[in-house]
Order: structure tokens, then sequence, then C-alpha cells
């Protein structure tokens, strides 16, 4: 990696970039979840076995990121019930959403302390003091980047491509150890001051005290964009299937039509829910999802039971818990009830998506692509 | 200060006599374990195996076990205060961690002896995988990069050590492992795309040792396995799982974890050495001395990290120094630990990711598999069909005992970009069911497996005894006592919580003890009665 060399004079002293610093937010490991409905069941969820407050404290994920975040925990052991998976779904959205609003930034230039917020990566990841991204400064910054920066570092600051000549290869600035070890310009100030040659032909140097700040926020949001929760993290297009191809599947080889009908529960589907919504729902049935106007997908049908003891008596009822030991049921009128499990007693549990559970073992990628097609063409 | 040496004893050692209980079918087997009044490292001794030649608990009289006492950590919300360290034992005290906080416990009464604060300073708090004692000292990894150790008498600093750099999203949460002179820890870290490595540091000073990057040289044939210097350099490969030693062979065993970018792998076409493989490294320098690739180019985040469990067996007829992993791909490998040459490689879960096996006994990735822009359908999921929680490996039934998940999700690339960067992409949705499964390390096969009833089944750690006993747990918070050898289960208490760490057991004053966490609270069992 070749750095210009250093020259001039520089304008602008390591020292009184430092002055731009903020101190230090408090310790991150303090942090917690935002105040609001939902707040405590997520705490309660997602703090079961994983967790610390930081990892899910990224913001600026939308409600669909969200929803494919929480039914990827629930296929990694999170235990709670689908109203509950909604609220969760539901809170990160309102206070951990692309709109949310966390403590304010530091103001351009300003000499305060940002409390937290949009700092450390979206899973904790950095240190607690770091750089903490100023919205409005990154856009700022940005039409700097675009205007000085962009030929060669690339549109995503990912580094000049292998068409460039040499000497206007600029390195990977996501990757910089230089753009990491930053805190509100006080490293990349500094830097360009080193005679950078800029885009526009001026020198570094020339670029405001204003503008090294924007560009650092913009450096750093691209930093934690790149990280796991940028807007632009998200399922792209995935109408690749054959909806005819998907139709011969449906009412064929795949048999969903012994329980499904296009013009009966899937009447419209293709209307309600957006593909990447029909895509999981119909392979995993128990997700929850969103439709295209926020509106829910429907609530998963409960497991059953039904118990026979020793006497030939059977219990019937919506299955709570089961294990080696004990199962556990609510019957026709709500009663909850727990019978021992013995060699006498007889145990056997319907769960109205098992066909869908055995599927997993048939589709091919075709299939699924197809299927989605045809989903959506139901409009 | 001078270290005495921990006890460490030869991997074959003392002819232990069984419960008696065993099936007539097993051959008695000389074996060993950790010193009955000890378990000195979290992996109980330098084999891995989490195997105690204590029977004083058996499959006869296992319903007698009471609880004996319970300690509470009170260590905050259940949000980072999960205990996930199998707890060590030295000299009658128990040693355990939470990220930022260490605690030493008389393990006969639960009796809290001191605790430790540290002031953080950032870092993913995921989770602290235990200590490490060596003499009078006690060594952990803070989230926020750190190697410090502890005076086990009260509690109080002796020193820190720095092992990673914050602003590049590292961090520490693994179990550091003693080996003589050298305090062996590695690094985490998912979030940018940064080269993993473990290193050496000196257990009086803390001074670093060596280093050693889970990437080739530039120029060295392994170099090939990558498209260009750049992406090598940048290609992840973290050291969090647990370690092994061989002190016959001086060779120290890890697994290394996911390339870089995690999903998206468009910029880093090739094997991508050497993450996910088995690792053998002399630890006196840091030289690598045999790899073997669980998942050449990974794109699903199946780190390979998981334990390495070093057997003394038999393949055909002949004594074989090995080393087996339940590796989170789905496949059960068996090497020969002295070259790392392939014995064996089988699922041991839903897998349809690979095309088959190469010349090496390594699976060969499936493109159609790869996380594509519209989704693809793959087993495992991204929690894998095995993680962090280790298996255990009985001497006595010849048994690999594994928590496996059968799972399925779909994996899907968000950044089309021809250099992708961070992860690119994710998995959604999914399908889970685990079971303990007990493997034959010789063949591979199931011999039986306890499927746990509940979808996204337990994060279980798993213990043998000469008891003929499993010690697991399963997805409603229960820890469950099965027979070693036919796999029912024979015991069962709530824990009130699903069980967060590995179980442990010792015995004192002719007690044994069985020591476990659920959360952020301690439970020892015993029995009691005599």
């Amino acid at each position: 990696m070749k750095f210009p060399k250093a020259g001039a004079v520089l304008a602008l002293t390591a020292v009184s970039w430092a002055n731009l610093v903020a101190q230090a937010p408090p310790n991150r490991s303090t942090r917690s979840l935002p105040e609001g409905a939902g707040r405590e069941v997520t705490q309660r969820v997602c703090g079961a076995t994983c967790h610390g407050p930081d990892t899910i404290m990224g913001k600026g994920r939308s409600r669909e990121q969200w929803t494919a975040v929480v039914n990827a925990m629930v296929a990694r052991g999170a235990k709670a019930t689908d109203a509950e998976l909604v609220q969760i779904a539901e809170y990160l959205t309102a206070r951990l959403g692309p709109n949310a609003v966390t403590e304010a930034p530091p103001a351009r230039g300003s000499r305060s302390a940002p409390v937290a917020g949009r700092g450390p990566g979206p899973l904790g990841a950095g240190a607690a003091n770091s750089h903490v991204v100023d919205d409005a400064g990154a856009e700022r910054g940005k039409a700097v980047y675009t205007a000085e920066c962009i030929t060669c570092h690339g549109m995503n600051g990912r580094g000049g491509n292998e068409t460039l000549p040499a000497g206007q290869r600029g390195p990977d600035l996501v990757r910089s150890v230089l753009v990491l070890h930053d805190r509100y310009g006080n490293e990349i100030g500094p830097f360009l001051a080193k005679d950078h040659p800029l885009r526009s032909g001026r020198k570094g140097s020339s670029l405001s005290k204003e503008q090294v700040s924007d560009l650092a926020h913009f450096l750093h949001q691209t930093v934690y964009y790149t990280l796991r929760s940028g807007p632009m993290l998200k399922v792209q297009n995935i109408l690749t299937g054959d909806p005819k191809a998907g139709a011969a599947y449906f009412n064929g080889e795949g048999k969903c039509n012994t329980c499904h009908s296009p013009s009966g529960d899937l009447a419209g589907i293709g209307k309600k829910y957006d593909p990447p919504t029909l895509q999981t729902k119909f392979l995993f049935p128990r997700s929850v999802g969103f439709g295209r106007a926020g509106a829910r997908t429907a609530v998963a049908k409960p497991v059953t039971v039904s118990v026979t003891l020793a006497d030939g008596s059977v219990t019937e009822g919506v299955l709570e818990r089961l294990d080696d030991f004990y199962v556990s049921l609510r019957d026709a009128q709500g009663q909850y009830k727990s019978f021992k499990i013995t060699p006498q007693v007889k145990v056997v549990k319907n769960d109205p998506y098992a066909m869908h559970v055995t599927m997993l073992d048939q589709y091919t990628d075709k299939n699924i692509h197809d299927i989605v097609a045809y989903l959506e063409s139901l409009q | 200060m001078k270290l005495t040496k921990l006890v460490t004893q030869p991997l074959l050692g003392l002819a232990v006599v069984g419960s008696g209980l065993l099936s007539q079918a097993m051959e008695p087997a000389k074996v060993s374990g950790p010193p009955k009044d000890a378990w000195p490292m979290t992996i109980g001794d330098y084999s891995g195996r989490r195997f105690s030649t204590l029977a004083q608990i058996n499959d006869a009289n296992v319903n007698s076990l009471s609880l004996a006492w319970v300690y509470r950590t009170n260590s905050g919300s259940g949000f980072t205060s999960s205990i996930k360290a199998t707890p060590v034992l030295v000299d009658g005290i128990l040693y355990f961690s939470v990220p930022d906080k260490v605690w030493a416990v008389d393990a006969r009464t639960g009796h809290e002896v001191w605790n430790f604060t540290w002031t953080s300073t950032g870092g993913i708090h995921i989770g602290s995988r235990g200590v490490a004692i060596s003499g009078n000292s006690l060594y952990f990894e803070t989230p926020d990069c750190h190697l410090v150790a502890l005076n086990t008498k009260d509690g109080k600093e002796r020193w820190r050590s720095s092992i990673c750099d914050l602003d590049q999203m590292y961090f520490g949460s693994a179990a550091p492992l003693v080996i003589n002179n050298h305090i062996i820890a590695g690094v985490s870290g998912d979030d940018l795309d940064t080269p993993g490595y473990i290193e050496s540091h000196d257990p009086e000073s803390g001074k670093l040792q060596w280093r050693w990057y889970a990437h080739p040289q530039p120029g060295e044939p392994e170099a090939k396995t990558w498209p260009s210097t750049e992406a090598m350099l940048h290609g992840g490969g973290m050291t969090w799982g647990a370690y092994a030693y061989d002190p016959e062979l001086n060779l120290l065993y890890f697994g290394t974890g996911n390339p870089q970018p995690v999903i998206a792998g468009k910029g880093r076409e090739g094997d991508n050495l050497y993450t996910e493989s088995i690792i053998a490294l002399n630890p006196d320098t840091g030289k690598l001395a045999w790899y073997f690739q669980v998942s050449p180019h990974d794109t699903h985040d199946w780190d390979g990290v998981e334990a390495p469990v070093l057997i003394d067996g038999e393949i055909d007829g002949k004594p074989r120094k090995l080393l087996a992993q339940a590796s989170r791909n789905g496949y059960f490998f068996v090497l020969d630990r002295t070259n790392g040459k392939n014995i064996l490689s089988k699922t041991f879960a839903k897998a349809n990711w690979a095309k088959g096996l190469d010349a090496k006994g390594q699976p060969i990735p499936n493109p159609d598999k790869m996380p594509q822009i519209d989704g693809v359908l793959v087993s495992p999921n991204q929690a894998g069909a095995a993680n962090w929680p280790p298996p255990s490996f009985s001497p006595l039934t010849g048994l690999f005992y594994v928590n496996a998940t059968d799972a399925y999700s779909v994996y899907y690339i968000y950044d089309n970009d021809i250099k992708p960067e961070g992860w690119g992409g994710n998995d959604h949705g999914g399908w889970s069911q685990s079971a303990l499964r007990a493997i034959d390390y010789k063949t591979g096969e199931i011999k039986w497996s306890h499927t746990w009833e509940g979808s996204g089944g337990p994060r279980s750690g798993v213990l043998s005894t000469a008891g003929n006993l499993v010690f697991a747990a399963d997805s409603s918070s229960n820890f469950v006592a099965l027979d070693a050898v036919k796999g029912q289960p024979l015991w069962h208490t709530n824990l009130g919580a699903g069980m967060s760490n590995s179980p442990m057991t010792y015995e004192l004053d002719g007690t044994q003890f069985l020591v476990v966490a659920a959360g952020d609270t301690l439970f020892g069992f015993a029995m009691l009665a005599k």
C-alpha cells in the first residue's frame, strides 16, 4: 500500500484534531435497551442464553430485517410464543429501526461527549468510545467523498479496482486501520493534510475542518453499514422462478393441493405478502412475518397432543410442553394440565405442519423458487 | 515466583475398575481422566475428552443424587451473565467466569471465596468460555481484548496484556490453555475482514512469546488458495474454540473459524487456508506441524472451532493416536493426530451442502448450495449441526457423545458487489431438531440417538463418566443423566433455565460432586447418602 509522501506543513496538528474528539461515552456493558412496549419480553427471550444488550443495539434495521433476525433466532433455540415474537419484532422496529432516535450525536465540531448511540458496531463490536455517526454529517461527507475520493477509492470505499493505473488505485478504506482508529477526524484529518491528492487536483490540506469531520462521519457510517445492519443488507430480488412450473409442482409432485387451494386459503396471497415473506413462510410456517402493508402473516397453528393414561382416559389439547418426563397441555376450556410420562402413558403429538418439515428433505431449490413465483401470481 | 507445573497425566494411565455394571460386551479398558479431586482445566484434561473415571455416581444409584449447594452470581439481568464456562477445580476451589467477571467458589459448599470485576472498554459480550490456572495464577480473556492474570489467593490482578484491536472489531471470549510456560490465547471477531490468529504469552510477565496467523505467508503454496494477498490478509479464521494438547507429541490442537467475508465468498475464490481447519502447532515456537481443512471455501459461517477430542484408540486392530471433531458443518472427522491424515469423514446430522469427499477426506462444497441472491435451502443452518458446547468421549464405551442438530435455513446473498465485505448475506428462517448422539469413533456409525422434544434444541455440552453415565441437557431446561451404552434417560432435574455450560465432576472427602450452570447460577449436586 503506497501512501502519498508527507510534504507540506500540517495545516492542523494532531492535537487540534484531537480536540474534536469527545470524551469516552459510558461503559457500554452497562448500556440497556431503550424503553418501550415489548422491552421486557425482548430482554427475557433474547437475553436468556446468548446476548448482551449491545448485541442488538444496532440502529437502523427495518421491520423486514428485524423480522428476519427474530426468525433466525427461533431457529437457533430462542424460546417464545408466536405473540411474543411479534411483540419483539415490533419493539425492535419501533425502538431500533431506521427512524428510531437514539441519543443525539455531537453537533458539528462540538466538543461535548456523545452519550451513546450509533457508535459501536451493530453487535456491540468495537470499542466503547467508538466514533458515533451523525447521519446528517455523513450525508454531507458523502458529497465530499464523491467529489474528491471516489475515483481512487471506489464507489463503496472498498478500494480502486484493478483497471485503474497503480498510482490511482487507492486502498480499501473500510478495512483501513487508520480509519478504524480514527475518532471524528483526528486521524483522517492529519493524514489528508500531508498533501494527500484529491480528485479536484487540490491538496488534502485544503479541506476545511467541517469537511474532514463530515468525511469522517461518512467513512465510519460506511464501516458500520458493512457490518451486519446496513440498510442495503437485505434480501434482493428473489422472483427468479417459473410460476407455471410452480403450479405444476403445487398440484403434482409437491401435493400442496392436498391441504391448500389457490381460490381458498391462498386466494390473493401474492397481494398480501412480498416474495421474501412468501418464501420464508411456506418453507417454515412457524416463522413470524409481515405483509406488504405491515399486515401480520396468519398466526401459526399450534401443535396439539392427546394423552392416554393407563386407565384408558384421554385428554386432548394444545401442547404446552413436552419432554422425556412430563407432558403439559391446555384443554378446550383453556385449563392447564400436566401428566407424568410412564411406559403405560401414550402421548400422540399432532403438528399441523409436519408435512412442511418432511418436504424440507425433498424440495429442490428450483421447486422453491417456482413455488414462490406461483404464489406471487395469486393476486 | 516459582510455577508449579500442572499435574499432567499421560493420556493412557492406570487401569480403573468400572462400575461393574458395564455391559458384558465392553472390553475392560485402561482409562485415565483428570485427577479425582481436581478438574485442572476447562476441558478436564489435555485430551479434551471430558470423561471422568469417577463412578460413585453411577447408573444404579443416580436417582439418589442430591442438590448439595447453589451459587447465584447475581451478575445481571440475564444479559451477558450466562455462565458458559466449565469451572476449573484446583485445591478445593472452583474458578469460573462470565464476560468481565471471575469467581472463586468453595467446591464443597458453594461459598464465595472472592470475585473480580473488570472495567470494560467495549467488545462483544457474547460469552466467556472459562479460565486457566497455573501455580498461583488464573488467566482469562476479556471482551475488550485483554488476557488478564489474577492471583488465585485473593483475585487481585497480576498483569494485563493486550491480545487484539477493538477498533478492528476483534474481541476475547475463549478459555486460555496453559502448556508448560505458555499461556495459549485465541481471538474472536466476525464483523470486519480481519485475519484470525492464536498467540502465546509468558505466564509471569504476560509478554507475547509468539503469534500464529490463520493464513499462509505470501509465496507459500497454500497462498494459492486465495485470489490475492489482500483477500488472504483479511480472510478471518478466528480461534475462539477449545484447545487440546498431546504432551508426548508436544502438539497443540485447535480449530479455526469461518473465512471472511462470511457469507458472500465472491471476492475470495479458493479453499481459503487456514480457515475452517484443524491445526496442530508446536506450542514452544508457534510453528505449524499440520492442518486438515473441514470446510474448504466455507460460505455458511460454520466455524470449524468445535472442541478437538484426543482419542488413544484402535483402527484396524492397531493402536493409533487420534483426534476427533464433530464439526459445525455436520461432519464427524477422525484424524491421525501425529500427521493430520484423515481416517474417517462421515455426517452425523443432516448436511446437504457437499458433493462428496476429496482425496484428503475433506468435503467438497457444492457451488449450488452456496448462498444465492434468490435464496438456497441448506442444512445445517448457521448455528450448525454442532457448535461450541463441547462433546465427550468415553474410553469405556468407545463412544463419542455430541449434541447434534438437524436443521435447515435459507441462505441469501445481499451484496452482489465484485468485492463484498463483512457478511454480505445471511440465512433466514429455519427448522431444527436436536438429539444427543453416540458415535462409534472407528466407523462413524451412530450407535444411538436420543431426540430432544421441542424445536431449536439445547446448546448442550456433555460429560461422560465411568459410572456408565452421560450428562447433557434437553430443550426444556432439564439436566439429564443417560445410560452411556443404551442412551435412555435415567435421571433428570429441572434447572429453571437451559444448561449454559458443560458439566464437570470431582470427588472431595469421599463425596462425588457434579457441577453444572444454568444462566447465572451454578448448581452443585452430590451423592450425599452413604
